[in-house]
């Protein structure tokens, strides 16, 4: 069980970061159990569902077309969220974010919040933040208090806890929760959390949540869920503060019959999740009267900036693309140093830092599509990741350091080697005789030397025919002759 | 506040050179926006019938019970599914029709009352404001035959008065009805649920764990 | 019917009896083909590593290259996907509109072999013969970027004396990913293992694709393994009849 916080600036690498994890089996077992069974509900629902490929073209024009309009959609959702009672704050970094926050609570004389699970104040660190500054948060959702009183960190941007079988569960609440008793059973660990947080929801006058979409026809906030608990808090207390991305908004209320008929299926593999949300600033006697909106920069305006990279913003946070990812599949969440793991932590969390960290995450992949085929906005990940390889290149390209990268040497050399035909076919010549001395009677290579190790580690070569198929050729033609 | 609006103007002007060759002028966002392409289907195909069988199929699903009545019946019908709960003390929000606050219970009107005493309270009756029948979902707009969204919330056990005549098909179907958007929503598709342990799923975390929907019926409606 | 062969760098250099069961089979089918002695590399490793320069630079001489023929085939999908993935973006960035031009009347002739076959010559039988059990591994490249469907079922339903048994998890990427292999090689092992583990159990004499890239990743890890199975491209398959069976069998 990991302790480390999931900070981007001090993760390892993600070559480093897997290593625990390969040799891990019931974590591997748990994410791979986790993912096939909603790769399965998913499925079977896409199937029944006629228009999937169009409401997936929709979705995805609908989120292309506000991100192109974005200043025009959060001043209309600015505008219209404040003519209803609440108020917008702006942040341009997570510093700002959790100072506007802190500030808040403390205007409400604030000791203790609690939370929605929302991955968007994971992004900022808020809950480190505030209990350094005296303020107790509770988190309301099971998984969310399964890693908070475990001292675990989510490894799944919709089921965070994924990694954690039961037993472990088990192990958590007994000893946190005081219930020596306690079973390893479902139902009753789901139980438990539900008594520990009753006297939550019904005492403490301060919540924090996320968003899931803002809409800028109305000024409102949806949050999507299952379990009950962001009702819990979006009703009870007196005091609500949202922190969310500005990416979140949509234009106009029936847009959600689109996202919202993605987002259930591709997230969990359901038609519809039990509970979804919608408020419009403040209702007076129903609900917080005081209600707070912190729009959320943190580079995400630099990402707008570049056409190709801005379709990361498209995202809806469903995790389909992590639920098919054979690499996800075999690491879980946590090698990815983030609060976004997957397919989309791999383009968006190098992007947040500016590609000063998580530099090796765009590499944390095989190009394999899957995140494509099944991503409910048609965000081309493996063309961003791409492009952000590049980026780390064009860095790389202008530091000393590269004269000690072996693979950048090595493709160097391979430019100049493909730059013209015959230095190609005497590096072929070369590289037959040079290997010829690993090759083994059975024509096969089971040791290389140096980045050739690489591959030998587990993996045999063939070793080089005498023949290449050009010099086949060529004879051929001279035979013909 | 200063701080806060140079903030935001910082925000908005990155916002402004970051889409400064796709965005559109005011006067054309809305022709941008009416271009999207939604060639999705918007409304259902089934027959009324259909469409009510297959609400009823999804709730069921769902673990809700559903009973049918029609409107002359729909007092006796309350009662007895209150009867059948075993339950006695019932919040009912204020716009509730009288008819429904059958004899028998202790009903507790929400005139506002403090979320300590709906605790107490061991089931809610409530009408709707539409249905969905491809997804089995009720939706509130906390009206008064609705409630304040609390009353759905605290207690455990949940009637919900459904008239056939509010049931759609599809979800653009809703937004096509409700193209003026309510103030507050709550979408709900069954008893709350988690699969967060080793992806079990789990009903009834918070939130009502039993929801009842009794669906009335117009004797004149076609097959 | 002409065409011009580009043989993909790793085929010349280390699977030749690909390129020599390509040339038998499409001279069988009735097909001229050529060959440019002068090709090297399409450029994919370069791009997919990040070094766009680099592998425009080899783009943009393989365009060159064709200029002349209507026909390109090539038996490696990977090597299409490269060039109808990331070829236009790439010439787009570092390209001038010659060079686009290029580009834009180079990119209807290439085909991927089972595309040349089925699409091109309107075959789906191609006279082989090849009595073994054999499991098929869908490359991700020919899957997902180039939609090769069921191209290439079509064309193995048609072997005499084939016993076809599918894949479980098929569409599995195999954990190779070129340069990912070489970065990550402990994932890309992880990968190999689960995959690996899918192949087995299909219990066939041979593993086929229609790429070399997957095939030297899995027929690697089995000849470490000592499994009791082997790699083989389909075109050499599809090139075996009983006159002349595929190399490999020998």
């Amino acid at each position: 069980m990991s302790t480390a916080i999931l900070d981007p600036k001090i993760a390892p690498p993600f070559r480093e970061a897997v290593l625990p994890v390969l040799r891990n089996p019931m974590l591997r077992k748990n994410v791979a159990h986790a993912t096939q069974v909603i790769q399965n509900k998913r499925a079977k629902l896409v199937a029944e569902k006629t228009d999937w490929q169009e409401l997936r073209s929709a979705a995805s024009a609908i989120r292309m077309h506000v991100l192109e309009n974005l200043g025009a959609y959060l001043e209309q959702f600015e505008e219209r969220c404040t003519a209803a009672g609440g108020v917008v704050h702006w942040a341009a970094d997570a510093d700002e974010a959790r100072a506007i926050i802190l500030n808040l609570l403390r205007q409400e004389n604030a000791t203790e919040a609690i939370k929605i699970k929302t991955m968007t104040s994971a992004e900022i660190q808020l809950n480190p933040y505030l209990e350094a500054a005296g303020i107790t948060v509770h988190e309301t959702d099971l998984a969310e208090i399964i890693l908070q009183l475990g001292k675990e960190e989510p490894s799944h941007i919709v089921v965070p806890a994924l990694h954690i079988n039961r037993s472990q569960v088990r192990e958590i609440f007994s000893r946190t929760m005081g219930l020596k008793d306690l079973s390893d059973d479902p139902k009753e660990l789901t139980g438990a959390a539900r008594h520990y947080l009753r006297e939550k929801f019904l005492r403490v006058p301060t919540a924090i949540s996320g968003a899931n979409f803002l809409i800028a026809e109305t000024g409102s906030v949806a949050v999507v869920e299952s379990e009950g608990n962001g009702r819990m808090c979006l009703t009870l207390p007196e005091t609500i503060v949202t922190v969310v991305g500005i990416e979140k908004v949509l234009p106009r209320f029936q847009d959600l019959e689109v996202m919202l008929q993605v987002l259930a299926r591709s997230a969990t593999g359901e038609r519809m999740n039990p509970y979804t949300s919608l408020w419009t600033g403040v209702t007076p006697g129903d609900g917080p009267q005081r209600f707070h909106v912190v729009l959320l920069d943190n580079e995400r305006t630099s990402i707008l900036a570049r056409p190709k990279e801005r379709q990361t913003l498209k995202c809806i946070r469903c995790a389909a693309c992590m639920n098919h990812c054979p690499v996800y599949r075999q690491t879980g969440g946590h090698a990815y140093g983030s609060c976004y793991p997957g397919p989309i932590g791999a383009i968006l969390t190098p992007q947040l830092m500016r590609m000063h960290h998580a530099e090796s995450l765009p590499f944390a992949s095989s190009l394999c599509g899957a995140c494509v085929e099944v991503c409910p906005v048609k965000i081309d990940i493996p063309a961003v990741l791409l492009d952000l390889r590049a980026d780390a290149v064009n860095i790389e390209r202008k530091q000393a350091k590269r004269a000690f990268d072996l693979m950048y040497i090595g493709l160097r050399v391979a430019n100049t080697v493909f730059a013209r035909p015959w230095i190609f076919h005497t590096a072929q010549w070369f590289g037959r005789i040079g290997l010829s001395a690993f090759t083994g009677k059975d024509g096969w290579i089971k040791w290389l030397p140096g980045l050739g190790s690489r591959w030998t580690e587990n993996r045999d070569l063939r070793g080089l025919p005498k023949q290449t198929f050009h010099e086949w050729w060529a004879a051929r033609a001279k035979e013909t002759r | 506040m200063n701080a806060s609006v140079e903030t935001r103007a910082r925000i908005l002007g990155r916002i402004r050179s970051a889409t400064e060759r796709v965005a559109k002028a005011p006067t054309q966002l809305a022709d941008a926006y009416a271009a999207l392409p939604r060639t999705y289907v918007r409304r259902g195909q089934k027959s009324n019938e259909s469409k009510l069988e297959l609400l009823i199929e999804r709730l069921r699903e769902y673990d809700a019970e559903v009973v049918e009545c029609l409107e002359a019946g729909l007092a006796s019908s309350i009662a007895a599914q209150l009867a059948a709960s075993g339950k006695l003390v019932f919040v009912a929000p204020a716009g509730l029709p009288k008819e429904w606050l059958v004899s028998g219970f202790d009903w507790k009107i929400d005139h506002g009352l403090p979320a300590a005493e709906i605790e107490l309270v061991e089931g809610v009756v409530t009408g709707a404001s539409c249905a969905i029948a491809d997804s089995g979902t009720i939706v509130l707009h906390h009206s008064e035959s609705e409630g304040r969204r609390v009353i759905t919330l605290l207690p455990d056990w949940h009637l919900c008065i459904l008239r056939a005549s509010q049931v759609v098909e599809t979800l653009p179907e809703y937004f096509d009805r409700f193209s003026k958007p309510p103030a507050l929503v709550t979408w709900v598709s069954g008893p709350s649920a988690t699969a967060d342990i080793e992806m079990t799923r789990i009903k009834g975390v918070h939130g009502p764990r039993f929801l009842h929907v009794i669906l009335v019926r117009d004797e004149t409606q076609d097959a | 019917m002409r065409a011009s062969l580009f043989i993909a760098c790793y085929n010349d250099t280390l699977f030749p009896e690909t390129g020599r069961a390509v040339t038998r089979l499409l001279e069988r089918l009735g097909v001229e083909l050529d060959f440019h002695p002068e090709q090297t590399c399409c450029g994919q490793m370069h791009a997919n590593s990040g070094f766009r320069a680099e592998a425009f630079s080899q783009a943009k001489r393989l365009v060159r290259l064709y200029e002349k023929d209507e026909t390109v085939v090539i038996p490696g999908s990977s090597c299409v996907a490269m060039m109808r993935e990331q070829y236009p973006g790439i010439f787009e960035e570092l390209g001038n509109e010659s060079q686009r031009r290029e580009l834009a009347a180079f990119l209807p002739k290439v085909y991927e072999l089972s595309e040349f076959i089925i699409d091109k010559l309107g075959v789906e039988d191609v006279g082989a013969y090849f009595p073994h059990r054999v499991t098929y591994h869908a490359s991700c490249h020919g899957l997902r970027g180039l939609h090769l469907g069921d191209r290439p079922f079509r064309l193995l339903k048609n072997v005499r004396g084939i016993d076809f048994v599918p894949l479980e998890n098929m569409d599995r990427c195999c954990g190779f990913g070129g340069t990912f292999s070489v970065k990550n090689p402990e994932i890309s092992q992880a990968m190999l293992t689960v995959k690996l583990h899918d192949i087995l159990s299909t219990k066939a004499e041979f593993c086929t694709a229609l790429d070399n890239s997957c095939l030297m990743h899995l027929g690697g890890a089995m000849h470490r393994q000592y499994a009791a199975m082997r790699t083989i491209h389909m075109a050499e398959i599809l090139a075996s009849t009983e006159d002349a069976p595929a190399e490999a069998l020998a």
